[in-house]
């Protein structure tokens, strides 16, 4: 079963924070654990972990191995292993993801498209009555 | 041979007894050496580099955070540097206020200090760079309105705050793992809104329209600024304590 709060723990350790007051424009890639609580627009990418702050604005494509998202996402989204929508999360675009959790209240924007290992355990949601639009 | 860079203030009675104190204790354990008063030179420079000619083992700096800079400053900037960086450690002895260089390398005070000679614990240092000037602890500047650009991206600080590039942590508070021979400088911004920003780079320009960069708390530098890392320039005496590994 699938914890959030030891999924969240491994942020601690986060290589790189983007605050609250911080704009970003370019593409931001990076090797550690990043998080983004300002706002970003370009790409964003790294080959670990990406956390996405409830108030933050990401107008970007995005790239890493696990993304945790409680803000907003406009743009595509590539997750290899797992993504986590929490209950403010709201996604415009396209989401490819090995494994997934989605809270109520999350917003999709977008198609769903599983890329993982068929053979594993698929996308989980893990409470039900999240909002799904596909264009 | 050591040779003990003593700066101005020192001449000041106030200090008197702590520079009597060192003296003491560095006879005590046998490392007398030359004693060279900054107050006298015009040519720091050039002193220096003629003590590292004629065969100077250890440069101590005696004072502040500032005498340390200018020492390094003089070392770095001629052409004995490589004499310097093969032969010639840096050590330092704080007396006085303002000596956040002395504390992130674990010296505490002017006792301490003449041990931590006596044991000769050797770090290779980075230095950091701003245009043509050497920094050791970390470089300021306000925070709102500047931006730092990476070429690849760049990042705007929207709010009033601080924006610290940090080559060597000087306080425990920010529990950041700072480590000044990795090759990168610390960047810490805090603003108001309580928030922290935190990143590791090796080079960047920092603009900002209205606000200068401000070297260890001391010299002023416009932007916009490259600013860069150069990579163990300086071999340092350090104690145990020191605030990196």
């Amino acid at each position: 079963m699938f914890n959030r709060e030891k999924k969240l723990e491994k942020f601690k350790d986060a290589e790189t924070v983007i605050g609250a007051s911080i704009k970003v424009k370019g593409n931001f890639h990076g090797q550690g654990n990043i998080i983004i609580e300002g706002s970003l627009e370009g790409s964003l990418k790294t080959d670990a972990s990406i956390f996405i702050g409830e108030k933050a604005k990401v107008v970007a494509s995005v790239e890493a191995k696990d993304l945790v998202v409680n803000g907003e996402i406009k743009g595509n989204v590539k997750i290899k292993n797992y993504l986590s929508l929490g209950g403010t999360a709201k996604i415009s675009g396209d989401i490819h993801y090995g494994e997934l959790s989605i809270e109520k209240g999350a917003i999709i924007n977008g198609q769903l498209l599983f890329t993982g290992d068929q053979t594993s355990k698929k996308g989980v949601q893990e409470n039900e009555g999240a909002e799904l639009t596909e264009e | 041979m050591h040779v003990y860079i003593y700066d101005d203030y020192l001449n000041k009675s106030k200090y008197s007894k702590a520079v009597n104190r060192m003296e003491i204790r560095l006879t005590d354990l046998g490392l007398n050496g030359k004693i060279i008063r900054l107050g006298g030179i015009k040519n720091i420079k050039g002193t220096i580099q003629n003590e590292i000619r004629l065969g100077a083992k250890t440069i101590v700096a005696v004072g502040n955070n500032q005498t340390v800079n200018k020492i390094i400053g003089a070392i770095i900037d001629n052409d004995i540097y490589s004499d310097f960086q093969k032969k010639t450690l840096l050590g330092i002895v704080p007396i006085g206020n303002d000596n956040s260089i002395a504390s992130s390398f674990g010296i505490k005070n002017e006792e301490e200090a003449c041990n931590i000679l006596l044991a000769r614990r050797i770090e290779k240092i980075d230095l950091g760079l701003i245009g043509d000037r050497y920094f050791l602890n970390e470089t300021t500047i306000e925070g709102l309105g500047t931006i730092i650009d990476l070429g690849d991206y760049s990042l705007e600080v929207a709010e009033k705050g601080t924006v610290r590039i940090i080559n060597l942590l000087s306080d425990k508070e920010n529990l950041i793992n700072s480590n000044p021979h990795d090759g990168l400088l610390d960047i810490i911004i805090k603003t108001k809104k309580k928030d922290q920003t935190i990143l590791k780079l090796n080079k960047f320009i920092v603009t900002n329209a209205t606000e200068q960069l401000l070297i260890d708390g001391v010299i002023e530098v416009k932007t916009p600024a490259e600013v860069s890392v150069d990579r163990d320039k300086v071999s340092v005496i350090v104690g145990r304590d020191r605030l990196f590994q």
